[in-house]
């Protein structure tokens, strides 16, 4: 099973406790990494997806792809639909449980989340119980993954330009992701970072929300919008692809100048 | 009709919260809290908001500091003639103000009317405990305070040892007489000696500062429906409470 | 009149978008208010600690709720208070009318009191012939404009200083001014009288103090003392939740409540009422009667997930930080309770199918449950939520069960997966222009796509997947 990175499986990554543990791997041993790049990220961004795989390999990690995954099931439980949820879930844990990777690492913080929350899904069933929350133990949003079990801050990219920070709420308040983000961005040669005024309000998005609710949807972008605008930022970044399509969504109406990027994008940049 | 129809509703509700809770009827009461720390929590749970500087700083300067930021004035008398000038210093400052104060009534706490009799500065009229509907006349409500909390520089008024009740409500000034040695640090221990004896006093009122609203707007207003001034005379020289 | 209901959600929320005047007023207000809560939170150096300690407090009480609320209602009863049970909302308005009766009163003056808005008091005692005056500034507000309160603690938070001078010159003849010292003070003039003429006083409870039958209730104006001292009677409307077990547990909610709900240390007065004055000649009510309320609590006790929503201690600070309530106030919600907490008490209270788009109306940005005192999980009850509307929709919503089923098919069958992509990747070419997905008639087929595009632009898939160029390129290296 790898080199097994010793971890209390009851503890969500929403525990610090977690990353101590994990940082004593520290970012000598060549890590196997099975990528679960999502299906937003697989269809309507395969940058980030590349872009991801190009920054583990950087830092010395071997990376995998089983292309049998699907989705995390996000949506679908989101919107209240537990038993599809669930058989999202199981395909899910079927096809990565057989991997012998170190580690399960996602460009998004709401999928990996998702992940974190498999286990209520299976509530009444002792022995998927058990499978999801080995599963979920395993997996980690990429900033998380190399800043708190890497210990990586300088993945050796650069980019030039002025740039910003959003806060996707799923990474910042189940996964807390605040400092790892920064910490990464920061190491950018040639970037200068700025940071948002309310960096951590919602964008609006909110999954099927934003679909259900436009105009609530949009009342909020704007509000985002308006801030990343008044930072005069060259670009704003983000570790969720579902806010970038929202916030880019709407700079691409308002015909604005400022750009989109999602962090692996980011990290993977040598300009 | 009530009572009985009372009793049912009562056994209806005891009923359906035993139900929900998926617990008997019968089973020994669990008020002893079992694992739930009680003051030894909360000591800890407060102080430091003052941080290292509460250290330095005496009970009256934190209570002083407390009261001014949420609007209320603090006098220190060391003496009854100190208590006596901060009286007159008081009235004589309101009288340049609009609220030019007439009308000046005085709870029944022993020694206090015989100090606001020292007071040289002329009022209309000093009336000791007025009835309520005569106070909506009045300017000035002159009281002591039972106790007081420094770190948040609040009042405690204990209406059943004074009569203080509307006094410290109805006019739009109050001005309260504490002792020094009455001035307790913290909330958390205020509210272990209220209830000391067990029994709690009908009325207790805390007061922190003159009455206030941000209804309109959230923009502060001071002076609503209690006073609109609360100045705060610290008494360091002989009590004048029996606490 | 702005009687909305939960059930008209949508159309009140995009009501309420439109008014530029309703959102520059949640803007700002909601805006200082969470300024002012961080900043009195980050005042304690054991803010997070505070918290674990009162929602400990809270799920002991609420598990015995029983034993805790028996043991407060016979204290008090030991101190001469008289006690009534109100199932539900018109059996408390029956209790309070009959009470009225009984004491021959005409004329009531209330202090703010969400319980008693939920049970709608008011229009239940002017049926009966009694005069209701509201006394705290805000419910003054908007009792003279016959409107429900819109904020837990702010009643009138979504009107502007114009708005309630103008209300000011209408009803009450007073000259206009927008100075808002001076409209207070009109305010206070005009209700100083009604104090001292009423019969009978009525408040709310912030908390019921089981060891020792004490009532305490909070405030900032000096109403409630005025409610509750000057009338020969005090009717308390407390729900059956508000029970907390000790004395000393109040320093825990003193420290939390003021903080979270306006960033004061404290508010001006607290009021420790326990049993009736010892002498007649005192001051302060004769009686001393307080009505419990059940309406719908005792059933969300049946659940952890569920009975987190009682402990709540009202202080508003979700709403301050929820993003969907900074755009629509809470007079969409149609509801008594709006924003988060109300998003997940409402449909407990009146019913999953009144209130079913509540749940919905949320983002799960997760904000309240960061600024909520206690940690009520409020996100985590609104995927509970939609859950049990799912289960339990029948016709309604047969189309998106049918949506999810189908896409969980695909999704669990990733050869299917990849033809989808594809299929949609032929597909988009009816609304791709530019390089990107705008709102062209072509998106109204699919309502989903036309609900996207009709403010925002959308990326089209890319021409290949990630995992055609895994294949192709990226995993040989």
């Amino acid at each position: 099973m790898g080199i097994g990175i010793a971890f209390d499986g009851d503890n969500m990554s929403q525990d610090n406790k977690q990353s101590n543990r994990q940082s004593a791997i520290g970012n000598r041993q060549c890590l196997k990494v099975s990528l679960f790049v999502t299906c937003l990220v697989d269809q309507l961004w395969t940058n980030v997806g590349a872009s991801a795989v190009e920054v583990l390999r950087r830092v010395g990690c071997e990376v995998e792809f089983d292309d049998r995954q699907t989705c995390c099931g996000q949506p679908a439980f989101n919107t209240g639909y537990r038993k599809e949820a669930r058989r999202v879930a199981e395909q899910f844990i079927t096809v990565f449980e057989e991997s012998d990777a170190d580690a399960i690492v996602s460009p998004s913080g709401s999928c990996t989340a998702m992940v974190h929350h498999f286990p209520e899904l299976f509530a009444d069933d002792e022995a998927w119980h058990r499978r999801a929350k080995q599963i979920a133990a395993r997996t980690y949003e990429l900033s998380s993954f190399l800043v708190r079990v890497l210990n990586v801050e300088d993945v050796g990219a650069s980019w030039q330009g002025r740039l910003t920070w959003h806060d996707a709420c799923h990474g910042l308040r189940d996964l807390n992701l605040k400092s790892e983000p920064r910490s990464l961005i920061c190491r950018v040669r040639g970037a200068e970072f700025v940071e948002l005024e309310h960096a951590d309000a919602c964008c609006g998005f909110g999954g099927t929300f934003s679909v259900k609710y436009p105009e609530i949807s949009l009342a909020i972008l704007d509000q985002k919008i308006e801030a990343i605008e008044k930072a005069g930022v060259d670009a704003v970044v983000s570790g969720d692809a579902s806010c970038l399509m929202q916030i880019g969504g709407r700079l691409s109406r308002n015909g604005s100048k400022v750009r989109v990027m999602h962090l692996a994008e980011l990290l993977a940049s040598k300009g | 009709m009530i009572n009985s129809s009372n009793q049912t509703a009562r056994e209806a509700i005891l009923k359906s919260i035993r139900a929900h809770l998926g617990v008997g009827d019968s089973f020994e009461p669990r008020i002893n809290l079992r694992g739930l720390p009680v003051v030894n929590a909360v000591v800890h749970a407060q102080t430091s908001e003052n941080g290292a500087a509460a250290q330095s700083l005496s009970k009256v300067d934190v209570f002083k500091k407390q009261l001014e930021a949420v609007n209320g004035h603090c006098f220190i008398a060391h003496t009854e003639l100190q208590i006596v000038h901060a009286l007159t210093q008081i009235i004589t400052e309101l009288k340049g103000t609009e609220l030019n104060p007439k009308r000046v009534a005085v709870s029944d706490a022993s020694g206090l009317e015989r100090l606001v009799r020292l007071v040289a500065v002329e009022v209309e009229e000093v009336t000791v405990t007025p009835s309520p509907a005569d106070l909506f006349g009045f300017d000035i409500g002159i009281t002591t305070a039972q106790a007081a909390i420094a770190e948040t520089g609040t009042l405690v008024l204990d209406s059943s040892r004074e009569r203080h009740r509307l006094i410290s409500l109805v006019p739009p000034v109050h001005i309260a007489i504490v002792d020094a040695a009455n001035i307790y640090s913290t909330l958390a221990e205020t509210l272990s000696v209220l209830h000391r004896t067990g029994n709690v006093s009908p009325i207790v009122t805390f007061v922190t500062g003159p009455s206030r609203t941000a209804d309109i707007e959230l923009t502060l207003t001071i002076g609503v429906h209690g006073p609109q001034e609360l100045y705060v005379i610290v008494n360091e020289g002989q009590p004048l409470v029996v606490s | 009149m702005n009687h909305l209901t939960a059930e008209t959600f949508d159309e009140n929320a995009k009501a309420a978008l439109t008014d530029t005047h309703l959102r520059g007023a949640l803007r700002n207000a909601t805006s200082l208010f969470g300024e002012r809560r961080r900043e009195a939170a980050a005042s304690l150096n054991n803010w997070e600690d505070l918290r674990t300690q009162a929602r400990a407090i809270k799920d002991e009480t609420l598990s015995h709720l029983d034993k805790y609320l028996e043991q407060f209602v016979s204290k008090a009863e030991a101190r001469g208070v008289h006690f009534h049970w109100a199932e539900n909302a018109a059996a408390a308005n029956e209790i309070i009318c009959g009470l009225t009766a009984k004491y021959a009163a005409s004329t009531v003056v209330k202090s703010k009191s969400m319980t008693t808005e939920e049970t709608h008091l008011n229009d239940a005692l002017e049926s009966a012939g009694v005069q209701v005056v509201e006394t705290d500034l805000g419910e003054y507000i908007i009792q003279l404009a016959h409107e429900t309160p819109s904020h837990i603690i702010a009643p009138a938070i979504h009107k502007t200083k114009g708005q309630i001078a103008e209300l000011f010159t209408s009803e009450l003849g007073s000259a206009p001014t927008d100075d808002v010292a001076e409209l207070t003070r009109t305010a206070r003039e005009t209700l100083r009288d009604r104090f001292a003429a009423a019969d009978i006083g009525i408040s709310g409870v912030n908390f019921g103090i089981a060891e020792t039958g004490t009532i305490l209730i909070v405030e900032n104006e000096g109403n409630i003392r005025l409610t509750t001292s000057l009338p020969r009677v005090h009717i308390a409307v407390m729900g059956i939740e508000k029970v907390i077990p000790r004395f000393a547990d109040v320093d825990v909610f003193l420290k939390l409540l003021p903080r979270s709900g306006t960033g004061q240390r404290l508010t001006a007065y607290q009021s420790f009422i326990t049993g009736i004055k010892s002498n007649r000649e005192d001051e302060g009510p004769d009686e001393v009667h307080v009505v419990l309320l059940d309406n719908g609590r005792s059933r969300m006790l049946a659940q952890p997930i569920t009975r987190q929503s009682l402990a709540c201690i009202r202080c508003g600070a979700c709403l301050n930080a929820c993003p969907v309530y900074q755009q629509i106030g809470g007079h969409a919600y149609g509801s008594v309770y709006p924003g988060p907490i109300g998003a997940v008490i409402t449909p407990q209270l009146i019913g999953l199918e009144k209130a079913a788009k509540l749940p919905y109306a949320s983002s799960l940005c997760g904000a309240c449950r960061e600024v909520c005192p206690v940690k009520i999980d409020i996100p985590a009850l609104l995927l509970h939520l939609r859950a049990e509307i799912t289960e339990g929709a029948s016709k309604q919503r047969i189309g998106e069960r049918l949506a999810f089923s189908v896409w969980a098919w695909i999704m669990t069958r990733p050869r299917l997966y990849v033809l989808s992509a594809r299929l949609s990747r032929w597909l988009q070419w009816l609304f791709v222009r530019d390089g990107k997905i705008s709102d062209k008639p072509t998106t109204k087929i699919f309502s989903p796509l036309a609900a996207w595009t009709s403010g925002r632009d959308l990326r089209p898939l890319d021409d290949s997947s990630f995992r055609d160029r895994w294949k192709k390129e990226l995993s040989h290296r």
